[in-house]
């Protein structure tokens, strides 16, 4: 009887034949999720670390460090002026492992945005975002863009000067943009300056619609990464193989782009999909035979190597996070402006442009930067993904990304009091007179 | 090959997470009160001769000790180190577990600590918690100037253990520092507010050179060089340090005023209690005469009286001071040895009365001294505060304000202010400038200032004349 039940309990959770029967073996495989997200095979040159760095695993990874330390610091947090920086204060002095925690979920954030972005460098100067990537790539825009909304949000919660004047500069250089500037300013911050409703706003952008939005967004990453036939090839895979096959495709609902554009009709001898037609052949990058060979299984081998990227940030974290803690400075005062005032780091290239004119810095230059970045894929005609072919389209962006780095490192290290240009060696006595 | 490699990698990295996550949890369960808490424990051990109470002394629990302070807005952590601040065997036990001696009424319980000496309350390790220098709101407060910050409640009357107070207020109400800065919102913003520029971010040591030389620590600074001396540099830096925009509960706004028979004097003055009242004689007979209350009633009978005297005796004259408990404290001190003496010599400090003319001007100069005109006219109108750039390069002189000026004209400036006028066209903005007095001075105590100023006019006048 108890045995009955137990029996029962395990194939409720595992509903496969046993793995003695061929049955069982290849259910292993189809029945399992995370084999379901990866396919079950994947080409070995792919694995090589050099290809991918595996930053985008390791962006998410820092995602996953992020909820399972942002709901513990959400145990000992409210979001009310009076409470909040009360809150910072107990979970640095009287919460157990509370300046460990904090100190996680700010070097992981920080952390998440530098990946992002080096990831979206890797995928560019690879080519990845070409056919049939191209949506992909406007996907993983929007994740960047959801994940400095993320990190622009977590930055108010803490309440304290830092937070206050970094949130009342980065939503002024975002009130600049003409009409809908002053709008969605308004809108973001419940009022004209920041204040409890402003940290009311963004606690919930922070703790539930922009982590719900940012899991909908990976959902649709990963699973366009699987239809769009893996991950792409890497370059020195392209330069063995010289005439390129241009693989066969046919995405579900629209005929391939050769073929006009029109509806294919029904037929009776094929399989009726929920929504569309499925005609013609597989619908991702086909797999030739001698491909097959070079192909080795998801398990052990990716997810071996996952699990050690995974464990590197883990321990990049840790380790970060026992010696430098989370800065938290004096309570917010919204009557005492420090000089300078920063935006966060990641928007002090927008601020320094910002310095020069308003208007370039905040309107032209984000919106050109945004719009560039999601079209990409779609104004870059050149179908080469080898270097030497690209040089155009790689001087451009190289130039855009140096700038922009260059932009951020000078407005966070150059710039002192009344934003004038000091070294970061030189003093300034006085500060906030 | 590769393959066995990156497994024995996984599986040193394993451990090494493993490690990290050991190393965090020692990391904050062993924190620096724990260790003292330890020893406390074992301090008190060693005078407990009952070898079990001994023990159970030892095993206490270590945990963090907190006073919430509601009425204060504060939370102290204070006593999760200092654990034998209110324990007097602890008198010469070594830092930080020592007794603290002489707080009088100022318990731990109700106060805490850091209201008094500084310091971050809410911290519990000894670097947050006594700060590294810097703002004073995370720093402890240097010993000598813990007395300062009496003044943060006590801000009525003086305080009889810090004259270094009064004299502060004294030469902040003389020397005119409310004509540039706020003090509680009040007043305009030449230079910053006070109320918590020494509490948030001032060190004793800056403000002290401030007040030498505010150009020595501020480049450029508007302020101009009062020569303050030594003690009156001191007093001000109290001064700085007693002021707090804190919001305290009833409970302790009731003590703002120190009960003592110096301050009862003063109010049975202010009050003119002589004008019904008589002390041995000496006054007025239509109160009873007060020599000697104290032996016939009861002090809480007399502070009934005080504070209700409608109950006590209905219909009766004595008006309802509307006193608080402390000033009533007071008054009962000095009742209790006032003499005939007392009452000749607050009769004796009754000036004559003014002629209304004089009343306005007189009461004038009372508001140009508060409000702190002389700050840069100077207590004699005289002028000569060095501003950059002015016309003249200092602040004008106000004894010839009748030849340049019509009367209407003056009302003006101090109504609506004035930027003064440039030396040189393309120079700075100079940095001392009258502001708009409108929205802090009613127009009748305009009135009355500008009336001051006209009856030094006259004078002057005539002294050129002849």
């Amino acid at each position: 009887m108890t045995m009955k039940l137990i029996r029962e309990i395990w194939q409720s959770i595992v509903r496969r034949d046993p793995l003695s029967t061929e049955k069982g073996k290849a259910e292993l495989v189809f029945l399992n999720v995370w084999l379901h997200i990866h396919p079950a095979k994947v080409k070995r040159e792919n694995l090589r670390f050099t290809h991918t760095f595996y930053l985008g695993f390791i962006t998410f990874f820092l995602f996953v460090i992020l909820v399972v330390t942002g709901i513990l610091l959400m145990c000992y947090y409210r979001p009310d002026p009076s409470l909040a920086y009360q809150d910072m204060k107990d979970l640095q002095f009287a919460v157990f492992m509370g300046p460990f925690l904090r100190a996680a979920h700010r070097w992981a954030a920080h952390g998440m945005v530098i990946c992002v972005f080096l990831h979206m460098l890797r995928v560019f100067y690879t080519g990845s975002y070409k056919r049939p990537r191209q949506f992909n790539w406007v996907v993983g825009v929007l994740l960047f863009l959801t994940t400095l909304g993320l990190s622009f949000t977590g930055y108010l919660l803490p309440w304290d000067q830092l937070a206050f004047w970094a949130i009342t500069v980065g939503t002024n250089i975002g009130g600049y943009a003409p009409v809908v500037g002053p709008m969605v300013r308004e809108i973001l911050l419940g009022g004209h300056t920041v204040g409890e409703a402003a940290l009311v706003r963004f606690y919930v952008l922070h703790v539930a619609v922009l982590p719900s939005f940012l899991i909908l967004l990976c959902v649709v990453h990963f699973w366009r990464i699987r239809k769009d036939g893996g991950l792409s090839r890497p370059l020195w895979k392209l330069k063995s193989a010289p005439p390129e096959p241009e693989p066969e495709l046919v995405t579900i609902g629209a005929p391939a782009a050769s073929a006009p554009l029109r509806m294919q009709a029904a037929s009776r001898e094929k399989t009726y999909g929920l929504m569309e037609v499925v005609t013609g052949k597989p619908i991702f990058e086909t797999i030739l035979p001698e491909e097959e060979e070079d192909s080795v299984f998801s398990y052990p081998y990716a997810f071996l190597r996952e699990s050690i990227a995974m464990l590197v940030t883990l321990i990049g974290v840790m380790a970060v996070s026992l010696v430098v803690h989370a800065p938290l400075e004096e309570l917010a005062n919204p009557a005492k402006t420090p000089n300078p005032a920063k935006a966060p780091w990641y928007f002090l290239g927008l601020q320094e442009l910002v310095s020069h004119s308003a208007f370039l810095g905040g309107v032209v230059a984000p919106a050109v930067m945004v719009l560039a970045l999601l079209a990409i894929p779609y104004l870059d005609r050149n179908p080469s993904r080898q270097l030497a072919k690209r040089k155009w389209i790689l001087a451009i962006f190289t130039v855009f990304v140096v700038a922009n780095v260059a932009l951020i490192i000078i407005g966070t290290f150059f710039r002192g009091p009344g934003w004038a240009l000091v070294p970061p060696w030189v003093h300034v006595a006085g500060g906030t007179e | 090959m590769m393959e066995k490699r990156l497994q024995q990698l996984f599986f040193a990295l394993s451990f090494l997470a493993l490690a990290l996550v050991v190393v965090a949890l020692w990391q904050a369960s062993t924190p620096e009160w724990k260790t003292y808490q330890r020893q406390f424990h074992q301090l008190e051990a060693q005078g407990e001769p009952d070898a079990k109470a001994r023990a159970a002394l030892l095993e206490e629990p270590l945990e963090i000790h907190q006073t919430m302070l509601t009425g204060l807005g504060r939370v102290d952590r204070c006593t999760t180190c200092h654990l034998g601040v209110d324990d007097p065997t602890m008198k010469n036990a070594p830092e930080p577990f020592r007794y603290h001696a002489g707080l009088g009424p100022h318990v731990q319980p109700k106060f805490g600590c850091s209201v008094c000496h500084g310091g971050q309350g809410l911290a519990t390790d000894r670097e947050n918690a006594h700060g590294k220098g810097g703002s004073s709101e995370e720093s402890l407060l240097a010993p000598e100037f813990v007395r300062a910050t009496c003044g943060r409640c006590h801000d009525q009357g003086d305080i009889p253990s810090v004259p270094e107070l009064t004299e502060g207020a004294r030469l902040v109400e003389t020397r005119g520092c409310h004509g540039c800065h706020k003090l509680n919102g009040k007043a305009p913003a030449i230079g910053p507010d006070l109320t918590d520029e020494a509490d948030a971010h001032r060190t004793p040591e800056w403000l002290e050179q401030h007040f030498q030389n505010p150009a020595a620590v501020t480049a450029d600074s508007a302020m101009p060089n009062e020569h303050f001396n030594k003690e009156q540099v001191r007093a001000l830096t109290f001064y700085m340090y007693s002021l707090s925009s804190m919001k305290m509960a009833n409970y302790y706004l009731g003590a703002r005023l120190i009960p003592g028979a110096a301050q009862g004097r003063q109010l049975f003055a202010e009050k003119n209690c002589l004008g019904c009242h008589a002390i041995g004689g000496v006054g007025a007979r239509i109160g009873p005469d007060l020599k000697g209350v104290t032996g016939r009633r009861s002090a809480q009978w007399i502070d009934e009286q005080i504070s209700n005297p409608q109950m006590m005796y209905p219909g009766t004259s004595m008006p309802d001071y509307e006193l608080g408990i402390n000033a009533r404290k007071s008054l009962i001190a000095f009742l209790g040895n006032a003499t005939p003496e007392d009452a000749k010599s607050i009769l004796s400090e009754n000036k004559r009365a003014l002629s209304p003319e004089q009343a306005v001007v007189e009461s004038g100069r009372l508001e140009f001294m508060h409000f702190g005109c002389a700050g840069c006219h100077g207590t004699e109108l005289q002028g000569g505060t060095p501003n950059k750039n002015a016309q003249g390069g200092e602040v004008p002189a106000l004894v010839h304000l009748d030849q340049d000026y019509t009367h209407d004209e003056v009302l003006n400036v101090v109504r609506k202010g004035r930027v003064p006028p440039l030396e040189k066209a393309n120079g700075p903005v100079p940095p001392l400038y009258m502001p708009a007095w409108k929205q802090f001075i009613s127009e009748e105590d305009i009135d009355r200032i500008v009336a001051y100023l006209y009856s030094k006019q006259e004078k002057e006048k005539a002294d050129e004349a002849w």
